[in-house]
């Protein structure tokens, strides 16, 4: 550390984590412990969950030794000269590194593991969410020292807020001249008794202590890096609630390769669980004549049946098509009930009433009736629309923790039988096989890429109403103009095309809008996407050819206005 | 505002030899009171809204002195109030925002700055200027050389700062002219100390008052023909007068260096930036030694040309290190020495950059280039340490090129009432097709943010329904203004609202009806909820808006007959209230008030009582919404029509799909968005609410005791 220059040290938060308190504590610290210290910060509107950095300056050496003279310090930091970057944060961690703040040589990095989200990242239909394990590399990269830790759990933990967590890394860490009693005589602020009086305090002092120990431990972060990055991976391991015990049969178990097996058995599960032993034999069946296909281009499994497996997934979530038998089935069982006290955190002694929002429309409905039926009510609601009414739909609040909601609920989830006579039924698997004949024609006609490609198009279908509409139109459009050679270019390369198809459906996946879409439609030489008709209240300007008749009170003029 | 600041009254009250520890705005608080300030008022705005917080909350204290406080409607208001110190001998101070609040002040500025002052008058304003800043970027520094008035820029010490509070005053006194201070952002939030004085109760005061009023005087008026003599007067008396105040005072500072023969003219404010630059290029030390001559000016308007020449001449090179365009400190020098035919070379914006803020990195660029050519052994090595710097920013940035860092800017607090509206709005235009938005200043240019990305046009605090003006009698659409309660009394009412139905124009006018002026701090309006209300308030968790009905009654009164009022959190209504608005056959002014409380002052007043109910062991119901992560589809729809903090993702438990579900985290306030935006929106059903009740009373408890038995019969595993 150098002793003729001040200690520089940053402070990443977000708006209302304390940031201010935290400056507040430290500079007292500073004043206790006999040190000359500076700190600024730029609130402004950033206190609105907004990113904002408090800046800190301390001289190293205490004021007696100074003979009076005063160090003038930064009300800004200085890019590479930073000792200390500490942040509540990872990716604003990384936002400093990237404005070259942290050295390699000089700067140390205490900072959360912790993400919050920003608004960017989660309204992406897809996952738009940054890569830890990249924003992790640069901090390695950029820093003298690391620690990473998950702040914001421990700050939950002790009951307070994530500034006395960074205050305890920051004392901690040895890096500013104080000792351990002068940040906790700060944060008492008065107060001496060996108990505070105030319970805030006392859960600042927890979490204080708690990020000391931590950051003065080296030995554990090894431990509490890998455990950031392996939680990504077993999160994705865990099973969901119910389907666990519905085995895969044995004749599949033969038939499909082992690189397939795990898929298939949690698709089969999910079938059996969505419907019933016989359409979940479909599934395995229509999987089969994918792998017949696939086994002919690739023989060998070289690829590890990379086209079977992704089928796998995405026909068993497909043909698991969500409807209100399926919502209402998922949402009266005895672990989402728990699940939900968990996530709450209801106390045992606490009542907890859980109140279900529902908004089934027609199609809803008309899903569970056969073909006729539905196609009448359908041909009503379009009427009603055409005549300006909004769709008609039912706007529920049941209260699954009632007798009567949950009833109705049960009731509901018991039309599972019926669900097979629905109308809805008949077009999912119509479509569904329109798919896997792409996928098979792609394999066996074109090559395993293209067949890969379209096998992958099933990550399109999803969700309900709206959003899976739309997932279909992009599916469907993607088959008819990119799965086949076209016309104009019979001869297009296979490959060429399953370079189309990927990029295609990753821009599908980038916006609802679908603008993307069909850009990289476009500029893979396929026609955007036919516009869907929709319902507008147009509104003509009334009488535009004499305006500002009627509504003034007074003619418009610039007497008296004049100055 | 139910913040408090108990602490930093506790600092005013300091006497003479007790050492202040606390923030730059604070201590110029305090300097105020050091120099007998008699009334004090301004228009609250990031970085200095906390001068008149503590000054309003401290108000007792301040009637103990004499001072009377006026937090005004406007910074025009403001402005205006300074008239006092025309005709008698009262120090007046006065703050706001810059740039925008000295626009809006301009009017007043130039009729207080032509008759000139008797009592001393002080200016605080908030340079936003630069990183964190939250305005367009322009200079105060104009309106002080076009009006005549004096200009400081303290060096940012806390020390210094307050001196130059009390010197200000004086200045004021001895040249009849204003005084404007300006602080940055970063000067108004360092935190430092100083040895206080005593506070002054000023002579005139709300305690010793005046028995009459001055005697008739058309000098003092600003109206021709005196004004002729007064634009005389600036250049003739009051400048000169000025420049004798600062010399006298040695108000600039000058610091000697090793290299006599070179020499550094630097705005006081950017000193210590200036200092850590030299120190970079090895030029000073950490004591603030310089190896080059500085002068620091303190004050930058008026500037004394005798100064100037004596420092620049027979100097082979001066550096004028000055923030922002257009360089009118340089430019004055240039000409005051080439009059004098001083021909030192002259550097500055040659060598820094014109526009934007001068860090520490940026200055060190521009000085280094001049030390090279200058410092007798200065070599490029000095100025290596930069493009490693950019170097490691490029590398850093090739690592994430692949996705980029997404931006993080402040948006809709956790529960905020005008987040629902903008989730409505959205949906709206769904229907009516997309309008022309005029957006305004405050919490809801938020909405300009992702995921709503709503506002053709900002033109100022309160000008969404003026700035549409020219737009809505030109498109075949109707155009929608948006407005807060902040920015409709700040000026709304009067330019957008009063000129719209004098003109008798069709406009749709959105109100986001909160209670305060949110993002500048939550200050008080009149439509604010009254103290009374509050208290008389049983569900404290309500909110108590609607309890006035200032803004409605205002409306009526000026004639306004479309008049909607909508509970921000119904969706549903507020879309259909809205496409009526945009659709209805009614021509001329179309109004929509959004209504809810500011979340964070509901949640300041939520959060202590439901501890004091759980101490006392009452009943207490608390919501939260949820989403079923199985049912959940993972499109975030949801997400895009709300973008709130505590609706977010997390990894999908189901190991058959691959995108994130949407989760809900604590600190949801259970404000219904969720759940409103399910229905409105049909969104996928996998959204619940939960209510959980602590302490429920005896008959709850049987009833949901046998029910839950029942329940759990029907459930499956």
């Amino acid at each position: 550390m150098q002793t003729t220059q001040p200690i520089c040290v940053l402070v990443c938060a977000l708006g209302g984590e304390g940031g201010g308190v935290l400056t507040e504590w430290l500079i007292e610290t500073a004043r206790i412990a006999g040190y000359a210290a500076q700190s600024t910060s730029i609130p402004g509107v950033a206190q609105r969950t907004g990113a904002t950095t408090y800046y800190l300056e301390v001289f190293p050496r205490p004021l007696h030794e100074l003979q009076g003279r005063r160090p003038v310090f930064s009300l800004s930091p200085v890019p590479g000269t930073l000792d200390l970057l500490v942040s509540s944060e990872l990716l604003e961690t990384v936002r400093q590194i990237g404005n070259g703040m942290t050295h390699p040589d000089r700067t140390q990095i205490i900072t959360s593991s912790a993400r919050t989200l920003t608004t960017a990242e989660r309204m992406v239909p897809g996952d738009g969410r940054a890569d830890v394990q990249r924003l992790l590399d640069v901090v390695r990269l950029f820093s003298r020292e690391h620690q990473i830790f998950d702040m914001s759990r421990m700050a939950r933990d002790s009951g307070t807020i994530v500034s006395s967590v960074m205050l305890g890394a920051i004392a901690g860490c040895g890096v500013l001249p104080f000792r351990r009693e002068h940040y906790e005589q700060a944060v008492r602020g008065g107060d001496t008794s060996p108990e505070p009086q105030n319970r805030q305090t006392r859960a600042s002092l927890a979490a204080f202590a708690q990020a000391f120990d931590r950051v003065q431990s080296p030995r554990q972060q090894a431990k509490w890096v890998r455990e950031v990055v392996d939680k990504v991976v077993d999160d994705v391991a865990r099973s969901p609630d119910g389907e666990a015990g519905t085995a895969l049969p044995e004749a599949a178990r033969k038939r499909f390769p082992a690189a397939v097996q795990d898929v298939l058995a949690l698709g089969y599960a999910r079938l059996v669980d969505y419907q019933d032993e016989r359409y979940a034999a479909t599934y395995l069946d229509r999987l089969s004549h994918v792998l017949e296909a696939e086994s002919k281009r690739d023989p060998a499994g070289e690829k590890d049946w990379a086209i079977t497996r992704e089928t796998a997934r995405w026909l068993a979530l497909w043909m698991a098509f969500d409807d209100i038998v399926r919502v209402a089935d998922l949402k009266s069982r005895a672990q989402r009930a728990q699940r939900v006290r968990r996530e709450v955190k209801a106390g045992d002694e606490d009542i907890l009433k859980v109140y279900e929002h529902f908004k089934p429309g027609v199609p809803e409905f008309a899903a569970l009736l056969p073909a006729a039926f539905a196609s009448r009510l359908k041909a009503w609601d379009r009427r009603r629309i055409a005549h300006g009414k909004p769709a008609w739909e039912l706007a529920l609040k049941v209260g699954s923790h009632s007798v009567l909601g949950m009833l109705s609920l049960r009731v509901l989830a018991g039309l599972r039988g019926q669900r097979r006579r629905g109308s809805r039924f008949a077009e999912e698997q119509a479509q569904i096989e329109r798919w896997l004949a792409a996928v098979v024609a792609g394999t066996s006609d074109g090559s395993w890429d293209l067949g890969h490609e379209i096998a992958c198009c099933g990550r399109l279908i999803k969700g309900y109403g709206a959003t899976l509409e739309r997932g279909k139109r992009n599916l469907i459009h993607v088959i008819e103009t990119l799965a086949t050679a076209q016309g104009s270019d019979a001869d297009a390369q296979p490959q060429a095309r399953a370079q189309a198809i990927a990029a295609v459906r990753t821009a599908a996946l980038a916006d609802d809008s679908g603008k993307a879409l069909d850009a990289a439609l476009i500029r893979h030489g396929a026609p955007a996407r036919p516009v869907q008709a929709q319902p507008i209240r147009w509104m003509r300007k009334p009488d535009a050819a004499h305006p500002t008749e009627g509504g003034a009170r007074n003619t418009p003029s610039t007497q008296g206005k004049s100055r | 505002m139910e913040v408090s600041f108990r602490k930093d009254i506790e600092a005013l009250r300091l006497g003479a030899g007790q050492v202040f520890h606390g923030e730059g705005i604070l201590a110029i608080t305090k300097g105020l009171l050091q120099s007998g300030v008699a009334y004090v008022g301004g228009y609250q705005g990031a970085p200095v809204s906390h001068l008149l917080d503590v000054m309003v909350q401290a108000k007792p204290y301040m009637d103990e002195l004499g001072v009377h406080v006026e937090a005004c409607a406007n910074e025009a208001s403001a402005a205006a109030m300074l008239g006092a110190s025309i005709h008698y001998p009262l120090r007046g101070a006065v703050t706001w925002k810059s740039i925008v609040g000295t626009n809006v002040a301009a009017d007043a500025l130039s009729n207080l700055s032509s008759p000139g002052v008797k009592g001393g008058v002080l200016i605080v304003v908030g340079e936003d200027y630069g990183e964190g800043a939250s305005v367009i970027q322009e200079r105060t520094h104009a309106y002080a050389l076009k009006s005549g008035m004096c200009l400081l820029d303290p060096r940012p010490d806390l020390g210094q700062m307050v001196r130059m509070v009390e010197h200000g005053f004086a200045l004021s006194e001895a040249s009849n002219m204003p005084c404007m201070m300006e602080l940055r952002i970063r000067a108004c939030h360092v935190r430092g100390s100083f040895e206080c004085r005593d506070n002054r109760a000023p002579a005139v005061s709300t305690r010793a008052l005046m028995e009459e009023p001055a005697g008739f005087d058309y000098m003092r008026l600003a109206h021709p023909p005196v004004t002729f003599r007064q634009e005389k007067l600036k250049g003739e008396e009051r400048i000169p007068a000025a420049r004798r105040y600062v010399v006298e005072h040695g108000l600039n500072e000058l610091m000697p260096g090793r290299h006599a023969d070179l020499g550094i003219v630097v705005q006081g404010g950017l000193y210590n930036a200036l200092l850590r630059s030299l120190q970079q290029i090895g030029l000073a030390n950490a004591f603030g030694e310089s190896a080059i001559p500085l002068l620091v000016l303190n004050v930058t308007c008026p500037l004394v040309p005798e100064q100037l020449a004596d420092f620049c001449d027979g100097k082979r090179s001066v550096l004028v290190v000055e923030e922002g365009q257009p360089e009118y400190i340089e430019q004055e020098i240039a000409t005051q020495l080439r009059r004098r035919g001083i021909t030192t070379p002259l550097h500055g914006k040659d060598m820094l950059p014109l526009a934007g803020e001068l860090g520490v990195e940026v200055m060190a660029g521009g000085l280094s280039t001049w030390a090279r050519q200058y410092v007798p052994g200065q070599t490029a090595q000095q100025g290596e340490w930069i493009d490693v710097n950019r170097q490691r920013r490029e590398e850093v940035a090739r690592m994430l090129a692949s996705q980029p860092l997404p931006n993080r800017p402040p948006s809709f607090c956790v529960g905020c009432p005008e987040r629902p509206v903008f989730s409505a709005l959205k949906l709206a235009q769904q229907e009516t097709g997309p309008v022309h938005i005029a957006a305004d200043i405050g919490c809801h240019a938020f909405g300009t943010f992702e995921p709503f990305s709503m506002g053709h046009s900002i033109l100022g605090y309160g000008m969404s329904l003026a700035s549409r003006a020219g737009v809505s009698p030109v498109m075949q659409r109707r155009t929608l203004s948006v407005m807060g309660d902040g920015g409709f009394w700040h000026n709304g009412l009067l330019t957008g609202v009063q000129s719209a139905i004098f003109n008798g124009d069709d406009a749709v006018l959105l109100i986001f009806k909160n209670g305060y002026t949110s993002a500048t701090g939550t200050q008080d309006i009149i439509s604010t909820p009254d103290e009374a209300v509050k208290e008389a308030a049983v569900d404290k968790q309500q909110s108590l808006v609607d309890k006035n009905q200032t803004i409605e009654t205002t409306l009526k009164g000026m004639g306004v007959q479309w008049l909607r009022t909508v509970h921000s959190y119904d969706v549903a209504r507020m879309r259909k209230t809205l496409v009526d608005a945009l659709t209805s056959d009614f021509q001329g002014l179309k109004v929509v008030i959004a209504e809810g409380e500011c979340q964070l002052e509901r949640q300041r007043r939520i959060r202590p009582w439901i501890a004091q109910l759980l101490k006392r062991g009452e009943r207490v119901m608390r919501v939260k919404y949820g989403v079923d992560e199985d049912v959940c589809n993972g499109d975030h729809a949801c997400i895009r029509l709300s973008g709130c903090p505590t609706l977010t993702l997390k990894d999908n438990p189901d190991p058959l799909k691959v995108d994130p579900v949407a989760t809900v985290i604590d600190g949801c306030v259970g404000c219904g968005l969720c759940g409103a935006n399910a229905h409105a929106a049909t969104l996928c059903p996998s959204f619940y609410r939960a209510e959980v009740i602590t302490h429920p009373k005896w008959h709850e408890r049987l009833v949901h005791g046998l029910r839950s038995r029942i329940v759990r019969a029907l459930q499956p595993a």
